[in-house]
């Protein structure tokens, strides 16, 4: 056996990354279609706030980070849905105030021995047994009402008055995809970061559309494509002894260049 | 028929079939200003109608609330419980995101996932051997098609075409238009707007002209498209004169 699985620590790490890099990505293909993917950034900053809070508070980070992120991202698609702001205002707004708060609670909560700086960059390496067990859960959650709702996604993703003509329920869709985004970034907060989610979300769904003909077969190789990135990118950190978060993207990043220039000599 | 019971199409001519669709007195207001004003008009099976009017008369605005799109100011919009409407938007980025899409799944989308639904809508445009390719990576014409079987998948009963044919080429536009014409005759009905008032008045069995109020509603033989527009006609029909002066030279 290759030693990297003989450390217990690194085999949770391994089943974190892969439920992580099955369910980014999957979201991701919704976001992308709809030119909405820098949804992630700004919710991963107001889930910085979540968690600031949370130290603040001696309260578990991420849980506190959970209703506080999926209350941003309600609140956006309530911006975007009443055209009070632009989508891309509301996203540049959400984002800088939620990094705000997330300094100052931070600053308030010195002398906490949790490190922030493990959010912002990952530290997969230290996911508990528990982490591993919440993780399963939500993801299985996240990756089972997307299935449940498939049709109606892709109908919205690419023609949302079409979608609202066959009758399904648009705005409440919508509402459920920033919650389910929401979610999903909080629950990647330990394992790529928050400065660091939007790639795993972005970047799998854009290698893979280099080479596919249809969105199922996107949303197929995107996934494929998320749990090489994370697979590839934990042994890199393990054996180079680099922060994980940064060597699962770059490893996304590399297949990415790799898929662009195949597709250019194709 | 029996009963005895008047139908309620007796007083309609007798090409008309039953009503689809009953707009009545409907006014949209859109910032502040009437987009559209006190329109009623009746859409009945079978019919073949062109709407028509210049630029901001409103056509769009008629058609989003006609699907359910727009709320009425005032005014009611009834359709009979059954009727669905097919809708082809205008031709703009549909479809056109980052993700690919292929021809077979966008269909799909107006069959509710359905794939023999679909692939049989596809057969209807002549456009079956396209089913697995992406839908960018057809022509104008072929997109069009495409858009109509979508439409087509969820068995409409009304067929409606926001400016189908907008940057495509004439022997495209002619295909298209002929295939409109057997939907039409196989018992679709069908509203097309267009600003092509010409062909529109070959095509259609009755014309409706709009310029935020109804400025006219019947058949094309009796529509005066320069008393009606004078405007949109006349910069047409000089382009059609510039055209064929340059054959001439």
């Amino acid at each position: 056996m290759l030693d990297i699985f003989s450390y217990s620590f690194m085999i949770r790490a391994f089943i974190a990354g892969c439920l992580i890099a099955v369910t980014v990505p999957l979201l991701g293909n919704f976001l992308v279609a709809r030119r909405y993917s820098l949804i992630s950034d700004s919710l991963a900053h107001v889930s910085l706030a979540g968690v600031g809070a949370g130290l603040l508070f001696g309260l578990t980070p991420l849980y506190l980070a959970i209703p506080v992120t999926v209350g941003g991202a309600l609140l956006l698609e309530w911006l975007r849905q009443r055209q009070r702001l632009s989508g891309e205002i509301s996203l540049a707004i959400l984002m800088s105030g939620g990094l705000a708060l997330a300094i100052v609670f931070a600053n308030l909560a010195q002398g906490s021995n949790v490190d922030f700086t493990s959010y912002l960059f990952g530290s997969i390496t230290t996911t508990t047994s528990t982490d591993v067990f919440v993780l399963s859960i939500a993801t299985s959650f996240v990756t089972a009402t997307v299935l449940a709702n498939y049709r109606a996604f892709v109908h919205i993703a690419f023609d949302e008055d079409s979608a609202r003509i066959a009758g399904y329920n648009v705005s409440f869709l919508n509402y459920l995809l920033a919650a389910l985004t929401a979610l999903v970034v909080v629950l990647s907060l330990r394992i790529v970061g928050g400065l660091l989610i939007s790639a795993l979300l972005v970047i799998p769904v854009v290698a893979a559309s280099q080479f596919t003909k249809s969105f199922r077969g996107t949303v197929f190789a995107s996934l494929l494509i998320g749990l090489l990135s994370v697979i590839g990118g934990l042994f890199v950190a393990f054996y180079a002894g680099i922060a994980a978060g940064g060597a699962i993207v770059l490893s996304a990043l590399t297949i990415l260049v790799g898929c662009m220039i195949w597709k250019k000599t194709a | 028929m029996s009963s005895g019971k008047i139908s309620p199409t007796s007083a309609l001519p007798s090409h008309a079939g039953k009503p689809l669709l009953d707009i009545d007195a409907v006014t949209v207001t859109l910032g502040g200003e009437d987009a559209i004003q006190s329109i009623s008009l009746c859409v009945h099976a079978g019919e073949f109608i062109g709407l028509i009017g210049p630029n901001g008369a409103g056509k769009t605005t008629l058609i989003r609330t006609l699907l359910g799109l727009t709320t009425p100011t005032a005014g009611t919009v009834k359709r009979t419980s059954t009727s669905v409407i097919g809708y082809v938007p205008q031709r703009g980025n549909l479809y056109n995101a980052q993700i690919p899409i292929s021809v077979l799944e966008v269909v799909q989308l107006g069959a509710y996932g359905n794939r023999a639904v679909a692939l049989k809508a596809l057969e209807a445009v002549a456009m079956q051997d396209f089913a697995h390719k992406p839908f960018t990576e057809l022509s104008g014409g072929q997109q069009q098609r495409v858009a109509i079987a979508k439409a087509l998948a969820s068995d409409p009963d009304i067929l409606l075409l926001d400016e189908p044919t907008t940057g495509i080429d004439e022997q495209a536009q002619r295909v298209f238009y002929e295939l409109l014409r057997s939907l039409q005759q196989e018992g679709l009905t069908i509203i097309i707007v267009s600003h092509d008032i010409d062909t529109v008045l070959n095509l259609v069995t009755r014309v409706i002209c709009l310029n935020r109020t109804l400025l006219y509603d019947g058949p094309p033989e009796n529509f005066e498209a320069n008393k009606y527009m004078p405007q949109t006609y006349q910069e047409q029909h000089r382009i059609l004169h510039h055209h064929h002066g340059e054959h001439h030279a």
